[in-house]
């Protein structure tokens, strides 16, 4: 396998920060494993606490709300994040992993029968969508709309964001909650207590919000770029199939290398100099996550993939109080799809690809495709 | 084989015997409360935080650089404070005692 392309190589060796331009304003990317990591220690410096301004490029013109429990500090912020939490662990239940299995079964079974398939959007988006529906808790039929929000809700490949419309379709499923309460995601947020009192449909909003939007195009990115990694090593298959105790260490693995999320935002309260770099305050910094799971201060020959590496230090699911609430549920499905992949498929072959990168002034990241033809042929 | 005692968050000694390998997978095995091992042992998630016994800190060792930044993450680590996932039962700890912090 030839050696990932690091877009923050460069800029890594130069120093700890790339200051790049978003959407007219100037932000410090820290690059480097170890000061990102403190930084998401220090909130008081680096503040979540700024409503559709911790993604970067902001989201402010793709939705409403402020997404809980992402957008608040703490120490309020344990609290929003108890609320969820208990949706977030269910892949840590036997009975999970057993749905997962059968459902990427079922997709294995349709893309065997096809002479060729979009990897994209016959297998990894039904894959999220279905698994979503485990995750909340609600009837599987919902799945089939989401399939149809594309790859990413705020800016999918037609250009036009869903957002407006997942907030309506959110709002409707709280609504029909309230009427018939049950034991998903929805019934759960309308029957939730934050300091004592009901959540407001906004602040439900902007829990749907997030589990909708985060666990997207993250979860389907990761499975496509983990087709394709087969595709081109087919030892590394068969590796999995000889020992299935090494998926864990490779599931690891993938999340570093490939990590969809190429970097998030904090937001300084106060004029802050960030590693020489002057940040007035209400400016942003990046917490640049895919450059430091390549940092070669902590990982021997980063932009190799192997399969068994351990330690793997990785910030693939971030790291402090923010860490990712659907890292159990990424790893339950990422695990479960490399050993049915091993167990089921003899060879992948890749006929045509259309690449997602995100091009910035001063990058361009490849993080993941558009659309990906292969051909799967069974053992 | 070795030996191994978890003193639970409850305050209970739970004793695991003849097994050796990794620390966090025989607590994980063994349904050991408090130890999830989320990350499978790459030292990537701090979910397997342990309490060495002070007669076995010697014995056990200090962590390394890389364990070090990812316990860090713990608001509730002590000098005694290591992931289990990095400790290997050998023969050479046969009886270790690790107490699982209680979460906050």
């Amino acid at each position: 396998m030839s050696e990932l392309h690091d877009p923050f190589k460069e800029a890594k060796e130069k120093g700890p920060i790339l200051v790049a331009e978003f959407q007219g304003e100037k932000i410090p990317m820290i690059l480097k494993l170890k000061d990102i990591r403190e930084a998401t220690k220090d909130t008081e410096t680096y503040s979540s606490d700024a409503p559709r301004r911790v993604p970067i490029p902001s989201e402010e013109d793709v939705r409403t709300v402020r997404q809980y429990p992402l957008e608040v500090d703490p120490p309020v912020h344990a609290e929003h994040r108890k609320i969820v939490e208990p949706f977030f662990l269910r892949p840590k239940l036997p009975e999970y992993e057993k749905k997962l299995n059968a459902l990427i079964d079922r997709l294995i079974d349709e893309a065997l029968e096809r002479e060729t398939l979009d990897v994209v959007h016959d297998f990894a988006i039904p894959l999220q969508s279905h698994a979503l529906t485990y995750l909340l808790n609600v009837d599987e039929k919902e799945a089939e709309l989401w399939i149809g929000w594309g790859i990413h809700v705020f800016k999918d490949g037609d250009g036009k964001s869903k957002g407006p419309f997942m907030e309506k379709y959110s709002e409707q499923m709280f609504l029909a909650a309230e009427k018939n309460p049950g034991e998903d995601f929805f019934s759960a947020l309308n029957q939730a207590k934050f300091d004592g009192r009901k959540l407001t449909m906004e602040e439900k909003l902007g829990y749907a919000n997030i589990a909708f939007a985060g666990g997207r195009d993250t979860i389907i990115h990761t499975a496509v770029n983990i087709v394709d990694y087969f595709a081109g090593s087919p030892k590394g298959l068969e590796c999995v199939r000889e020992h299935p105790q090494m998926v864990k260490t490779a599931a690891e693995e993938f999340f570093r290398v490939f990590i969809p999320l190429t970097h998030i935002g904090r937001v300084c309260p106060h004029d802050t100099n960030v590693h020489g770099h002057e940040v007035k305050a209400g400016g942003r910094v990046s917490l640049c996550w895919s450059s430091a799971n390549r940092d070669p201060e902590v990982f021997k020959e980063p932009n190799e993939v192997k399969l068994d590496r351990k330690p793997n230090p990785h910030v693939a699911f971030g790291f402090g109080p923010h860490n990712c609430l659907g890292a159990h549920h990424a790893r339950a499905i990422m695990r479960s799809l490399i050993l049915k992949l091993a167990e089921r498929v003899e060879r992948i072959e890749v006929l045509r690809t259309i690449e997602l990168v995100e091009h910035e002034k001063e990058y361009s990241r490849k993080v993941g495709y558009e659309l990906l033809e292969a051909k799967f042929t069974a053992r | 084989m070795p030996k191994v005692t978890f003193i639970t968050q409850d305050k209970e000694a739970v004793v695991v015997d003849n097994v050796e390998g990794s620390l966090m997978e025989i607590a994980v095995d063994h349904g050991i409360e408090g130890i999830e091992g989320d990350c499978g042992g790459v030292c990537s998630c701090s979910t397997c935080h342990v309490l060495v016994a002070r007669e076995w800190m010697d014995k056990v060792g200090q962590p390394e650089d890389i364990e070090k930044d990812t316990l860090e993450f713990n608001p509730d680590v002590t000098p005694r404070s290591r992931l289990c996932c990095q400790i290997e039962l050998t023969k050479n700890l046969d009886g270790l005692v690790v107490e699982v912090p209680s979460t906050l």
